[in-house]
C-alpha cells in the first residue's frame, strides 16, 4: 500500500533515482554511495544530523552540485544530459537560504519563479501570470503581491519561497528544512499546504530536523549518518530508540499515540560508548 | 506609474540632447545653433555645433549609458546595492595606467592614453578575477575583496605620480582622476560606441538571470542559470564597459551607483526592466552633468563627476525618503 512498496516493483519510471551518488564540495565527499528513488506523489523525508549531509544531497539532486561519483536521473534520464533551464522547469528547490539585497515585492519574488519558463527575451504572458496567481492562491498569500518581502515575517517569507517554487509548476519539490524558522501554527499551515500538493501527484524530497513534522507527511524516510544512508524505509520502521541512539547520539522516550506511530522525545544526550562523533 | 515614468524618461533625455547642443556656451547662441543644425549658419558655427559639442555630448551619452548599465548589472551579480563600476578595481587599474602615461609619454604620444587605460583595466580585471578565485570559483564577496584591494593598490599608484607628475601634465592627471569629458572628439565616439555594443547587449540577455542572482547563487541555480557562465560573462562585459568609459572620460563617479537605484524605485525591482532603462537614464544624468559642468562657472569648468553627484544624489535622496 505504501509508496515505498509501488515503486520497488518497478512498473513505472521513477520521478527521480540517484544510483550510488557521491559529491562534495573539495576533496572529501560530503554525500557518499546514496541510492534513492523518488516518486510521483510521494513525499521522502532527509533525516540526520547537522553536517550529515542533508543539504548536500539536496543540491546533488537538484544538479546544482556536480556528482564526484555515481549519478542522478531525472524521468529516466541522466541528469547531466539535462540543460540547467530544463532541470528548473521540472524541480523545484526551496533554499534554506534567500538573500533579498534589495527591496523585492511578494509578487516580483514568485514572478522569478517564471524564469525557467521564459527565458532571455520573453516577456510574462497571461498564462505566467495565471501560474504565478495559482502558486499564490496555494501558499494563501492572494492579496499579498504588493507586500514587501523583506518586511514579511520569516514563516510568510518561506511561504512566499514555496511559492516561487510552485509557480515554476515543477513535478518535484526539494525542500531544504523549510520550517526551521516557523511557529508551530506556520508549521501546520505548512504541512497542509506540502501534503495537498503530494496529494496531487507533486513528488517531495523534504530535510528535516523535526521528526514529528517529517512523520506527518512522509511517505518514506531516508536517515543520513555520515553522509551514507544510514537506514530507510517505512517511518514506523525506521523511527526507533536505537536510531536516535545511533544517528544523534541521544536518548528517546517513547511516547505512544491511540492512533498512528509513536511520538519520540529526546530525554538527554547518550552516553560516550553510544555517542556520537563531534561533528556538529 | 511605470507608463509616465517611461514617458519621463524620455523626455529627459531628449531635453538633455537638445540642451547640450543649443546651450552648451557663449561660442554660439541657441538660435544660431539651431540653423547650425538644420544645416545653415555660418561654416564656424557648424565646426562648434558638429565637432565640438556634438562628439562631446555622444560621449556623454555613451560612457553615461555604459557606467549605469555596468552598476545597475554589478549590483545584481554581487547582490549589493552599494556596488558600482569602479568598486572591483576595474577603473582604479584603468585610471592608474592612464596616469602613468600622462607622466611619462612624450607629448606626441599622448594619443596613446585611452588604450593605456584600456590594458590597464583589463590588467585589473584579470586580477581580481585571479584573487577573487576559490575552490567554488569567484564568489560575490571574494570579488568585492578584491576589487577594493586592487583599488586600493591603484590609488597609491595614482597619488604617487601625481607628487611626481611634471606640472604641465597636471591637468590631463586630473581629468583622468575626477573624470571629464573635455578631450572628447568625432574618433573617439566612432570608436567607443560600437566597442560598448557587444557587451552591453550581452548584459541585456542576462538581465532575467541577473535578477536571480541577486536573491544568491543557489537560489539561482534552482531557477535555471548556469551560475559560474552568467558570472563570467557578465563580469567581463561590466569590466569591458568600465574600462572604455574610463579610458575617454576618467573615473565619473555617482552615475553607476546612483542611476541605478533611482530607477528601481521608479520601475521596481526587475532587473530585465532595470538595465535598459538605467542606460537611459546614466546617459541622461551624464549629458546634464557635463552641461551644467560648463555652463556653471563658466568660464571654469567643474569635473563632471561633481555635478552628476549634485544632480544624481538629491533626486535619489528624495525618492528614497519617499519609497513604501
Amino acid at each position: 500500500m505504501s509508496p515505498a512498496a509501488a515503486t520497488g516493483a518497478g512498473g513505472n519510471v521513477a520521478l527521480l533515482r540517484a544510483t550510488s551518488l557521491s559529491g562534495g564540495y573539495g576533496e572529501a565527499d560530503v554525500v557518499r554511495e546514496v541510492d534513492l528513488v523518488v516518486s510521483a506523489g510521494e513525499c521522502v523525508a532527509l533525516l540526520g544530523p547537522n553536517g550529515a549531509g542533508k543539504s548536500t544531497l539536496l543540491r546533488l539532486l537538484a544538479g546544482i552540485l556536480p556528482a564526484s561519483g555515481g549519478g542522478v536521473e531525472l524521468r529516466g534520464r541522466p541528469l547531466a544530459q539535462w540543460r540547467r533551464r530544463e532541470i528548473a522547469r521540472v524541480v523545484g528547490l526551496v533554499p534554506q537560504h534567500v538573500n533579498f539585497a534589495f527591496p523585492v515585492t511578494v509578487a516580483e519574488v514568485v514572478e522569478q519563479g517564471r524564469a525557467p519558463h521564459l527565458g532571455a527575451w520573453r516577456p510574462a504572458a497571461p498564462r505566467d501570470h495565471a501560474a504565478v496567481a495559482e502558486a499564490l492562491r496555494r501558499v494563501g498569500l492572494a492579496g499579498r503581491e504588493a507586500s514587501g518581502v523583506q518586511r514579511l515575517s520569516g514563516g510568510e517569507r518561506q511561504l512566499v519561497l514555496l511559492a516561487r517554487a510552485l509557480a515554476s509548476q515543477p513535478e518535484l519539490l526539494l525542500l531544504d528544512e523549510p520550517i526551521a524558522a516557523l511557529d508551530i501554527r506556520h508549521q501546520l499551515e505548512f504541512a497542509e499546504i506540502l501534503g495537498e500538493l503530494v496529494r496531487g501527484g507533486v513528488g517531495a524530497v523534504l530535510v528535516a530536523h523535526d521528526w514529528n513534522f517529517a512523520l506527518r507527511l512522509a511517505h518514506r524516510l531516508v536517515v543520513l549518518h555520515h553522509g551514507r544512508v544510514h537506514a530507510t524505509g517505512a517511518p514506523p520502521d525506521v523511527l526507533r530508540p536505537e536510531l536516535f541512539r545511533a544517528v544523534f547520539g541521544v536518548e528517546v522516550d517513547t511516547l505512544p499515540r491511540g492512533a498512528g506511530p509513536p511520538l519520540f522525545a529526546p530525554r538527554r544526550v547518550a552516553p560516550e560508548e553510544a555517542g556520537r562523533d563531534g561533528k556538529g | 506609474m511605470r507608463r509616465a515614468a517611461d514617458a519621463g524618461l524620455v523626455v529627459v533625455l531628449l531635453s538633455a540632447v537638445a540642451a547640450s547642443l543649443l546651450f552648451a556656451g557663449p561660442a554660439a547662441s541657441p538660435g544660431e545653433a539651431l540653423a547650425a543644425l538644420a544645416g545653415g549658419g555660418p561654416p564656424e558655427v557648424r565646426t562648434i555645433v558638429f565637432d565640438l559639442r556634438l562628439p562631446r555630448l555622444a560621449l556623454a551619452l555613451v560612457v553615461g549609458a555604459s557606467l549605469a548599465l555596468a552598476g545597475a548589472a554589478l549590483q545584481a551579480l554581487l547582490s549589493n546595492p552599494l556596488a558600482d563600476p569602479f568598486l572591483l578595481g576595474i577603473s582604479g587599474g584603468g585610471a592608474a595606467a592612464a596616469t602613468a602615461a600622462y607622466v611619462v609619454l612624450p607629448a606626441a604620444a599622448l594619443g596613446l592614453v585611452p588604450a593605456a587605460a584600456m590594458a590597464g583595466a583589463a590588467l585589473a580585471t584579470g586580477l581580481v578575477w585571479w584573487l577573487a578565485r576559490g575552490p567554488l570559483g569567484p564568489s560575490g564577496t571574494r570579488m568585492i575583496l578584491a576589487g577594493v584591494a586592487v583599488n586600493a593598490a591603484a590609488s597609491a599608484a595614482i597619488l604617487t605620480m601625481l607628487a611626481l607628475a611634471p606640472s604641465p601634465r597636471l591637468p590631463g592627471v586630473i581629468a583622468v582622476t575626477m573624470g571629464s569629458l573635455a578631450s572628447a572628439n568625432p574618433g573617439q565616439v566612432a570608436w567607443l560606441t560600437p566597442y560598448i555594443l557587444v557587451p552591453g547587449f550581452v548584459l541585456l540577455l542576462h538581465g532575467r538571470d541577473l535578477g536571480l542572482l541577486a536573491t544568491g547563487e543557489e537560489s539561482a541555480a534552482a531557477l535555471g542559470v548556469e551560475v559560474a557562465t552568467v558570472r563570467r560573462r557578465v563580469f567581463l562585459a561590466a569590466a569591458a564597459l568600465c574600462g572604455g568609459a574610463v579610458a575617454f572620460a576618467g573615473v565619473i563617479g555617482f552615475v553607476g551607483l546612483v542611476t541605478p537605484h533611482v530607477c528601481r524605485l521608479l520601475w521596481g525591482q526587475s532587473t530585465r526592466r532595470l538595465l535598459p532603462r538605467a542606460a537611459l537614464a546614466g546617459a541622461a544624468l551624464t549629458a546634464l552633468g557635463d552641461l551644467v559642468a560648463r555652463r556653471a562657472l563658466a568660464p571654469a569648468e567643474l569635473p563632471v563627476g561633481v555635478v552628476t553627484a549634485l544632480l544624481g544624489v538629491p533626486f535619489f535622496v528624495a525618492l528614497l525618503r519617499r519609497a513604501p
